[in-house]
């Protein structure tokens, strides 16, 4: 999939512009932020339950890679094989690998990011065996050729008329509708054909389970439980962080991601699997595969605090807050993880070079953090990669890319350090500046400037500076270098 | 050059150590203090908010009795049932004989592929059994095995669950314990609450999307 993250800017001008994006993003983001605080005020102690939840992560990410073994260990014992990959190369190559050798023509795909991210459908495609994403959302942005809006709701922005075009260009329905039910009809009575023939099913994963060796999927369409029970193959694709200590631990987590998530007390389908079918099972894998991906986790996970980001659920609670999110929508993100959520796990991913705007395109309000199930600290991660990125010496800042600053910044800042040290040298300054600030000001207000900061005042206003400062009036009223005590 | 999995493991080991933080105290759920009945009624009204149908029988002949007005008035003429315990108890193959019901069974299909071609295009409902039910959130819990095919309670438009009251448990967690705990866990592990859904389509909510429609439960105890 292209990475376009670096567009930011330019992608936010577009999509802020598109008038038909306006009635999606007015409307679904406050609505699941309005079931979800219903829900989870049913809670005994809702705090609580969230403050757990980020211990839960916490502890996982501590105890990663003992976690991570016991996972594998418990997970061949129950009769799954698992691959681990460094890269989405190598985990693509392995998929590919096993769908040709098994012959699959196509494979039915569970909703999934990981395989988003690795872009598995461009890799089945090349080789010529047909993806088919099985969630709605993810079916009607896979045949329009489109990134994910939202990671719940990944076509949530669509109109229903571009739906209709769409599913009847498709033959997915025969006379055209506007009603969302007759369109969800067309495309169940697709992919149940492509249900039934399934030979060769892919999923992600939700939890993987440490001490049982047990990957869980929750979902609410049943996508995914008919691409583990229909074919022979089953590959359920995870990245390293998605793993858990205990059941109990899962279970905790289950109840937060479906309250977070939708704000329902579970979703309609939670599947647990502890290898393939049974020999006497009439459904369900023969064979499991788990695929283990790193795909650039392990280079965080050294990185104490950015670690903090792979704490992430990917509940969409934070887009749903996020004022940013609400204004702009998913696309402008440039890759398929879209608000804070993807503005703390794409910098160190891609790369701070190639992330510039998104960990500066934040207003540290801290709506994300205020309703995180996982714990994320979203802001304090958005200052670190400002932070890591105007040191591009230290070793933190190489791990992730950090790039130089501009070095009229770099000089503007410099000189401005010099002088904030100096009292001298802020007074000539403030002299020298003022009537170079105040040149275009009226009315007191300074509405636009020349030069560097031109993109500053294009939509903020700054009040023109007084005439004098207050250290000036000081010195007129009560003379230099009084001290202040003997004021009366 | 050393394995992925070695490679990756090895980074993960190398990387600074941070602790492990206490985890806060949680209030248990207030369905752990219920006794039976509120059990039972806290359940049904779980499930009914998911648009869940709840009858209530109280021996297997009465749950017979609902099994064919369900039948009758949605005007089945096939259904594919499992043959766990609670199912089989039933012998719904002699009723769906006195009825004019073709009920079929895993057990009467050589292999999976006729397997699927009956449950995907013949069966016009799954009746099932459940291992437990959870009053919490009006959650079913199936163990899959050989007598409980995954695709019967997913492939119809109407999935029928036969769950004895005394089933009903007040949270997951003990459900967790029984099927994690000691033995081996089972293939798959299942909880359902409601029918398919979907709001993919301009948050639009509805039902049936892949799954089943509707879910209907016999309360039978």
């Amino acid at each position: 999939m292209q990475v376009s993250t670096e567009k930011f800017t330019e992608l936010v001008r577009r999509e802020v512009e598109k008038a038909r994006l306006r009635p999606a993003l007015k409307m679904v983001p406050h609505f699941l932020h309005e079931k979800r605080e219903a829900v989870l005020a049913d809670h005994p102690d809702a705090p609580a339950a969230q403050a757990y939840g980020g211990a839960i992560r916490s502890e996982a990410l501590a105890r990663l890679p003992e976690l991570l073994e016991e996972f594998e260990k418990n997970a061949i014992s129950n009769g799954a094989k698992v691959f681990w990959a460094r890269n989405a190369e190598e985990a693509n190559a392995y998929i590919v690998k096993l769908a040709r050798e098994r012959g699959a023509k196509y494979v039915i795909k569970g909703k999934s990011m990981v395989t988003e991210e690795i872009g598995l459908n461009g890799a089945l495609s090349e080789q010529g065996i047909e993806p088919w994403e099985a969630d709605l959302g993810e079916f009607i942005i896979q045949q329009m050729n489109r990134t994910p809006f939202h990671i719940v709701g990944p076509a949530i922005n669509i109109a229903v008329e571009e739906v209709r075009d769409l599913f009847l260009s498709k033959a997915f329905i025969k006379e055209p509708t506007l009603d969302p039910v007759e369109l969800g009809w067309g495309a169940r009575l697709f992919l149940r054909e492509k249900f039934h023939r399934a030979q060769f099913g892919v999923t992600g994963v939700n939890m993987a389970v440490a001490e049982t060796g047990t990957i869980i999927n929750l979902e609410n369409e049943g996508n995914i439980r008919f691409a583990k029970s229909s074919p022979r193959t089953q590959v359920s694709v995870m990245t390293l962080e998605k793993v858990v200590h205990t059941m109990k631990d899962a279970l905790h987590l289950i109840r937060l991601l479906s309250r977070n998530c939708t704000g329902q007390k579970i979703t309609a389908y939670v599947s647990m699997d502890s290898g393939p079918r049974k020999v006497d099972e009439i459904d369900g894998p023969e064979e499991l595969f788990i695929v283990i991906v790193d795909n650039g986790r392990s280079r965080i996970y050294q990185d104490p605090r950015a670690r903090e980001a792979l704490r992430c659920i990917r509940c969409a609670a934070c887009l749903n807050i996020c004022p940013v999110y609400r204004q702009i929508g998913g696309y402008a993100y440039g890759w398929v993880y879209s608000g804070p959520m993807g503005q703390v796990l794409m910098p160190p991913l891609l790369g701070l070079d190639k992330t510039q705007d998104l960990y500066r395109a934040s207003t540290l309000c801290g709506a994300c953090k205020s309703v995180c199930p996982a714990g994320i600290d979203h802001p304090d991660l958005f200052l670190y990669y400002r932070s890591l990125d105007v040191s591009a010496d230290a070793s933190a800042a190489q791990r992730f890319n950090g790039k130089e600053r501009p070095w009229k910044e770099t000089l503007f800042f410099k000189l401005w350090g010099m002088a904030v040290k100096r009292s001298w040298m802020w007074n000539s300054g403030i002299s020298i500046t003022r009537p170079l600030m105040n040149a275009g000001s009226r009315g007191g207000a300074i509405r636009q400037m020349k030069g560097a900061f031109r993109g500053w005042f294009r939509k903020r206003d700054f009040p023109a500076m007084a005439e004098e400062t207050f250290r000036e009036r000081w010195e007129k009223t009560v003379g230099k270098g009084t001290d202040f005590k003997s004021v009366p | 050059m050393a394995s992925a999995r070695d490679e990756i493991l090895g980074k993960l080991k190398a990387a600074p150590k941070t602790k492990i933080p206490t985890r806060p105290f949680l209030p248990p759920a207030e369905e752990v203090a219920m006794g039976r009945d509120a059990l039972v009624n806290r359940f049904t009204e779980m499930f009914a908010a998911e648009t869940g149908i709840v009858y209530r029988a109280k021996e297997s002949g009465q749950a017979l009795e609902t099994l064919t007005e369900i039948v009758q008035r949605e005007g089945l003429k096939s259904v594919m049932v499992s043959t766990d315990e609670v199912v089989t108890a039933l012998n719904l193959p002699a009723w769906g004989n006195k009825i004019d019901v073709k009920v079929a069974t895993p057990k009467d299909f050589k292999g999976r592929d006729d397997f699927k071609d009956a449950v995907f295009d013949d069966a016009e409902a799954g009746i099932t059994g459940v291992d437990f039910a959870v009053a919490e959130s009006g959650t079913l819990g199936l163990r899959h095995d050989k007598d409980q095919a995954r695709l019967i309670s997913l492939a119809p438009i109407l999935h029928i669950a036969i769950v004895p009251v005394e089933r009903i448990v007040p949270v997951y967690e003990p459900v967790i314990e029984t099927v994690f705990g000691k033995e081996k866990p089972p293939s798959q592990f299942v909880f359902i609450t409601g029918p398919s859904m979907t709001g993919d389509i301009q948050g639009q909510l509805f039902k049936g999307m892949h799954g089943p429609r509707r879910v209907i439960v016999i309360l039978v105890g």
